[in-house]
């Protein structure tokens, strides 16, 4: 119903529809502030953006309505309407409608609303980890992954249950079924099977054939640089075997017996495993040049094959002695040491290493060649040279040493000392035994029911696993019907024939796809203390909730506002390898999208860059929290949390920023630590941390636009609309002829465009400062024009760079305080915050303000919160 | 060449010895109710089938761009095992997705322009998919770790690759055992599923109605996992195809084994595709430090360390040895599609889209432009080295080439990541 037209009826008219629409009247004075700024544009018949505010009555209590008032409130607040070209309304009456709309909104909306929503994904894996007992436990590759909503992954609207998920759900019970109760297998026949040297796998330089022997030279951890390992010899049946082995020395240089390793290796672990980690069988003594044969009896599990490795050759592939042994070689010969110069530098020049030539025996083969060179070049073969410096630099680097090893490989293939392999036969099995995944499987079937009680019948016993089990799998008591109703799972599938371990694993399919499970919050009525404990702990750790919190909420205590906050100080995250420091600090950032971003050459920002920056986040997070740091270090504290190498590389630190008293032990180091820091800087606070910066553009350039907009929503809070669908999107000029500004100012000239803009860009052009990966820049990318930062902010405050932002951010804290605290609220409760709801958020954290306002004394007020109580 | 290529073929496949599947026998279930929906959907389209395949370390630009553009060029170096079907097949060059380079931006083979987006495999088998028994089959020879994953669904999940030849054969041809396992499965998850849904239903109207609402989500998803067990219940005693092809006792899963591997695997593809089995089949050809002997002659490194070969000919020479093994390994697979026919005469090569590619243009590089790429079957025009200007400012891209496999395929679309055109007019 629209005034304009009211206008013609009579009175009594307009009262009947009043009534009838159940709506609060919109008064003269709001209607005519309406009609003058508004209704031009978002009347019933103009309706720009689908927004109609052409409102006789309001009905506070719809939430439609509710969403549409509240939409509008923001708009006003934010300055974003009326447009730039339009009568703009003087403070005074901005302020009356913003009153007006806040006041109706607060009154009319209620605390709490969120649905019930499954688990995220990675809920449900810690779910599933928790539940069972299964520690390490991962999803199959392939199972759906969650939509975001709202920035978040968990939110109730956005954890939408499809039926590609429920089959993934499915699959998953199957699996874990079969994982504590294993489909039946039958015994294989006993076979005997042989592998010489042609039937081993060959990998990098690790192993060769000559003259019908394999030829091991090192002792190397990872199996792919020393060790061999049968092709074709996968044991099908967990058993005991009885293994044969023949093997000799080759050019032996002592008369000490050689010692050949063997091992079970799983055929289907990955060759860049340590030879350390499978299990060890038997060390076989070979004495003499002769083939020594040994013949002993040893368990092997499905899956796996033998692992050989001359356990005591001269040779290895490490890092301590590597470097060493090459150096000790070039003091002795300097012929050696000249034509190792000559095969990594062949120019004689050390900034051109040839190391992608010198793999394997390629580099071999240039070395020989050198050494049987009369004219070999030995100007360099001193020890002092810098060729040999940087050739042993070299060799104690990281991808330098193990191409270096490997080339040196063959110099024993050739010369020996070298472990001569024959032959190995393995026979059986002559009887089965308990592999990993029986064992495994014994262990959890002992986890899931427990132990029967003598006498105990098959029903009696599951009736009792049930009733502890499905608390702990639904997460709050369950009524004596739904216990029965599962019982008559079992039950039937007796019925039919099935033993007590196939309806056990009947169950564990079954409770896996139950709503009770997959789902949060479903049940009638309030937030009890069941919820609570779940919520309480979901959020916090990402996992079901434990025993003490089930105990609490059992005796009804959990809701008490101390034992709430004492339980939430014990599972506040401790370190940063807390799911949820991981999970919400990635959600929130964005920093999660940093796996798939990659970055350009030219930026020399390696994966193990990227890497360190995200934990980084996670470590400053971590800290803010643990130390109940105030909010303000949040935008400019006195620490980087990083290595100092990282620091140092994208950062601008140099160790003079460290005060004298702690500067010892600085240097070096990967571990990330705290290092000191100057306020007030380039850098410093999470807004420039590599990290965002790398997130918010793509790896090869930069967009003020898209950096702008991510400083609103995450770090202030605003949330400009979304740009209207027929604006073109704004290309980067490639051939680099346009300044990015004038680029930008030209796309947003139009009046309607610039509300948003004037927000958007001063802070996405002060951000121009970083480059794709967060390094600083003075110039613009290929036009080399000077990079303007300056700005006016919506407020009116002029800045000129990113140090008065930051300051401007320190002097408006609440700002951001408010929007983190929101952030944490939807992390926490699955809804994003309504009208209400930010009212408390705001009084929790202008209260917090005036008490030293630490983080983690903000994070525990939000969590003893009517928003957080409520279901 | 031609003597490394009889090596390999006398050393490496003549060692063991395996039944062909070109020599197989199969029984089909029921032949008509095969070849009926096949005519009927031949009618529509031109080709019914795709097999996508790629090689994690690329394929050297010089072994496999031929010289001369156009017909009658001389077979490059990787390509000489295919002599006998040069007109079976379309070499491109000078097409590539514009994508990322580095080995971590290698799903752009079929993803385009953004790695890991909705694979182009996966666009077909969501189209035409279903069709079939397994709407798409993700292989791989070696363990693919290399890439995890080289098709991904529209959400962009990654989907997992099975690498053991055994366990494909047994999706493929279900033994007694195997299938009364699923069907105990089956039937017993599917007279379960009432008592869970019948507790949801008390648990759903216990809540407040918005809750339960939100909850249909829940029992839609059920009735579908319900209709589909329903659906494989009744047809759980269909007569599936059987064969009295053999695989070697033990799975060629050892990175040394990756050529067997793939003469496996395109054993088993010809079967998947001959019994109508999947119609989407993709497959990943994995190289780690692997070193490969060829008549009993190790090659000078391990295959990733060739394919960083900085120029050396001896390396180069060594990394074709393999890469040439690839494509003999290919050759097999294109001989026993041309050799066994459907009723109507059409062979199934003819029905079958073959696509060779990678996601790396240049292993040595890392870089990921100039993707060398080649076409079998799928009935279109083929024998030309087709090269792309890549300089010219409109210059069609890899997608553009994909569009026109889609449209072949039936699949309906103008667009694939960053293209929007097709090669239609270069390509038919």
């Amino acid at each position: 119903m629209n005034r304009k037209h009211l206008s013609l009826l009579f009175a009594s008219t307009a009262v009947t529809t009043l009534s009838a629409q159940d709506g609060t009247l919109v008064s003269d004075t709001h209607y005519g502030l309406l009609t003058e700024y508004c209704l031009k544009c978002h009347d019933d018949v103009e309706m720009k953006g689908d927004i109609n505010l052409d409102h006789y009555s309001i009905d506070w209590t719809s939430e439609d309505q509710r969403k549409l008032w509240s939409n509008a409130l923001h708009m006003l607040e934010d300055g974003l309407m009326p447009p730039e070209d339009e009568d703009q309304p003087t403070a005074e009456e901005r302020a009356e409608l913003v009153t007006w709309l806040d006041e109706n909104l607060l009154d009319n909306t209620e605390i709490g609303g969120t649905l019930p929503r499954r688990l995220s994904k990675e809920e449900y894996r810690s779910t599933i980890r928790d539940l069972f007992d299964l520690p390490d436990y991962e999803l199959p590759l392939g199972f759906p992954r969650d939509s975001e909503y709202h920035g978040f992954n968990n939110v109730g609207e956005g954890l939408v249950l499809s039926p590609p998920l429920m089959e993934a759900y499915a699959r998953v019970g199957e699996l874990i079924a079969d994982t504590i109760y294993p489909p039946e297998q039958e015994t294989p026949p006993s076979t005997i099977r042989t592998a010489g040297p042609e039937d081993m796998v060959i990998s990098f330089s690790a192993s060769t054939v000559r003259d019908d022997a394999l030829l091991l030279v090192s002792r190397g951890h990872e199996i792919f640089r020393s060790c061999s390992w049968p092709s074709r010899m996968e044991i099908m049946a967990s058993g005991t075997y009885r293994i044969t082995v023949s093997a000799a020395k080759h050019k032996p240089i002592s008369d000490e017996p050689m010692q050949l390793e063997v091992r079970a290796r799983e055929l289907s672990a990955s060759d860049r495993s340590r030879a350390e980690v499978f299990r060890l069988l038997k060390v076989i003594e070979v004495p003499s040049e002769s083939p020594t044969t040994v013949t002993f009896e040893a368990d092997l599990y499905e899956g796996q094959t033998l692992l050989f490795r001359w356990a005591n050759a001269e040779m290895a592939h490490d890092y301590s002695k590597f470097a060493e042994h090459m150096r000790q070689w070039f003091e002795r010969d300097a012929r050696w040491l000249a034509a190792w110069q000559h095969a990594v530098f062949p120019n004689g020049d050390f900034t051109k290493i040839r190391t992608s030539v010198i793999r394997g025996r390629s580099g071999w083969e240039i070395i020989t060649k050198a050494l049987a060179d009369p004219n070999l070049d030995m100007t360099h073969a001193t020890m002092d040279s810098e060729l040999t410096v940087k050739l042993l630099e070299l060799a104690d680097s990281n991808t330098g040493m193990f191409n270096l090893a490997d080339v040196l490989c063959h110099y024993y293939f050739t010369n020996g000392p070298a472990m001569e392999f024959h032959e190995a036969t393995i026979e059986g099995p002559l009887k089965m035994v308990d592999g990993p995944r029986e064992m495994l499987a014994k262990r959890l079937q002992n986890h899931f029911t427990g132990t029967r009680r003598a006498g105990q019948s098959d029903e009696a016993f599951t009736r009792e696993i049930l009733e502890k089990f499905l608390p702990r799998a639904f997460r709050r008591p369950v009524d004596p019907q739904t216990v029965e109703s599962y019982l008559e799972i079992a039950k039937r599938r007796w019925v039919q024939g099935g033993d007590f371990d196939a309806a056990m694993h009947l169950l564990i399919r079954n409770i896996l796809i139950s709503p009770r499970f997959l789902y949060r919050l479903v049940r009638p009525g309030e937030l009890d203390d069941y919820d609570l404990a779940t919520r309480l702990s979901y959020f916090l750790t990402q996992s079901p909730p434990d025993d003490q919190l089930l105990k609490l909420a059992h005796a009804g205590k959990l809701s008490k506002p101390d034992i709430l906050l004492r339980e939430a100080t014990r599972l506040l995250p401790k370190d940063p390898s807390n799911a949820m420091v991981q999970s919400f600090t990635g959600q929130w950032l964005d920093t999660n999208l940093l796996p798939e971003i990659m970055p350009d050459a030219v930026f020399k920002f390696s994966e193990a860059e990227i890497a360190l920056a995200e934990q980084e986040v996670e470590h400053f997070f971590t800290e803010m929290l643990t130390q109940n740091l105030p909010m303000t270090d949040f935008i400019d504290p006195d620490f980087h949390y990083t290595t100092l190498a990282f620091a140092r590389d994208n950062y601008q630190y140099t160790p003079q920023n460290v005060t004298s008293n702690t500067s010892s032990g600085m240097m070096g180091g990967s571990e990330l630590r705290k290092l000191p820091l100057e306020r007030g800087g380039r850098f410093g606070g999470l807004l420039t941390q590599s990290a965002v910066m790398t997130a918010t553009a793509n790896g090869v350039d930069t967009q003020p636009v898209l950096r702008g907009v991510w400083v609103l929503e995450n770090i202030l809070g605003k949330h400009p609309p979304d740009p209207p669908k027929n604006v073109p999107a704004l290309t980067p000029d490639t051939t680099g002829t346009t300044n990015p500004r004038e680029m930008l100012a030209a796309h947003t000239g139009e009046a309607a465009c610039a509300g948003c803009h004037n927000l958007i860009d001063p802070v996405g052009f002060m951000l121009e400062n970083y480059d794709p990966v967060g390094n600083w820049r003075e110039l613009w990318p290929k036009i080399d024009v000077p990079i303007d930062s300056s700005a006016t902010l919506y407020d009116g405050t002029p800045i000129n760079d990113i140090t008065d932002f930051k300051a401007w951010l320190v002097d408006n804290i609440d700002l951001f305080s408010q929007n983190l605290s929101e952030k944490l609220m939807t992390y926490a409760t699955g809804r994003v915050p309504n009208h209400a709801e930010k009212h408390e958020i705001k009084k929790i954290v202008q209260e917090n303000q005036k008490n030293g306002d630490g983080f983690q004394d903000l994070v525990l007020a939000l969590i003893t919160s009517e928003t957080f109580l409520t279901k | 060449m031609n003597s490394l290529s009889s090596l390999f073929e006398r050393h490496t496949i003549g060692r063991r010895h395996f039944l062909r599947a070109a020599g197989a026998m199969i029984a089909l279930p029921a032949l008509e109710s095969i070849a009926a929906p096949v005519a009927k959907f031949a009618s529509v389209t031109k080709a019914k089938n795709l097999v996508s395949i790629g090689a994690y370390l690329g394929w050297h630009q010089n072994g496999f761009f031929p010289k001369e553009v156009g017909r009658g060029y001389t077979l490059p170096t990787t390509l000489q095992p295919l002599a006998t079907h040069q007109n079976d097949f379309t070499v491109f060059s000078g097409l590539d997705h514009r994508a990322p380079n580095g080995h971590n931006a290698w799903s752009n083979f079929l993803c385009g322009n953004a790695p890991k987006a909705y694979s182009m495999d996966q666009m077909v088998a969501d189209q035409i998919g279903q069709k079939s028994r397994f709407p798409s089959v993700q292989l791989t020879a070696g363990t693919g770790e290399g890439s995890k994953a080289m098709s991904f669904t529209k959400q962009g999940i990654g989907l997992p690759m099975i690498q053991r030849p055994s366990v494909f054969y047994k999706q493929l041809f279900m033994s007694e055992s195997d299938k009364a396992r699923m069907e105990y499965m089956l039937r017993s998850g599917r007279s379960s599923l009432d008592l869970v849904l019948e507790d949801a239903l008390r648990l759903q109207k216990a809540v407040p109605r918005n809750d339960g609402e939100k909850l249909e989500e829940y029992f839609d998803s059920m009735r579908s996992v319900e209709k589909r067990m329903e659906r494989q219940i009744t047809q759980i005693n269909d007569p599936l195809p059987t064969t009295d092809y053999k695989l070697p006792d033990s799975d060629p899963i050892t990175p040394n084994l990756l050529i067997e591997a793939e003469v496996l695997m395109y054993d088993l593809m010809t079967l998947a595709i001959e019994t109508d089995s999947s119609r989407v089949l993709s497959f990943f050809i994995d190289g780690l430090g692997q070193v490969f002997s060829f008549d009993g002659r190790p090659l000078r490194s391990g295959y990733h360390g060739l394919s960083h070969h900085g120029n050396d000919p001896e390396m180069i020479r060594d990394l074709l040895a393999i890469e040439t093994a690839h494509i003999h390994c290919l050759n097999g697979f294109l001989d026993q599609l041309s050799d066994k026919k459907r009723p109507d005469g059409k062979s199934l090569l003819d029905e079958t889209i073959i696509l060779v590619g990678t996601g790396m243009g240049d292993a040595s590089r890392h870089s990921n432009a100039n993707l060398p790429t080649l076409v079998a079957g799928g009935g279109f025009k083929h024998g030309s080295h087709i090269a792309i200007d890549s300089s010219k400012p409109d210059a069609p891209l890899l997608g553009d080439l994909y569009i026109t496999l889609m449209q072949r395929l039936g699949v309906e679309t103008n667009d694939f990541s960053n293209a929007n055109r097709n090669l239609n007019h270069l390509f038919s």
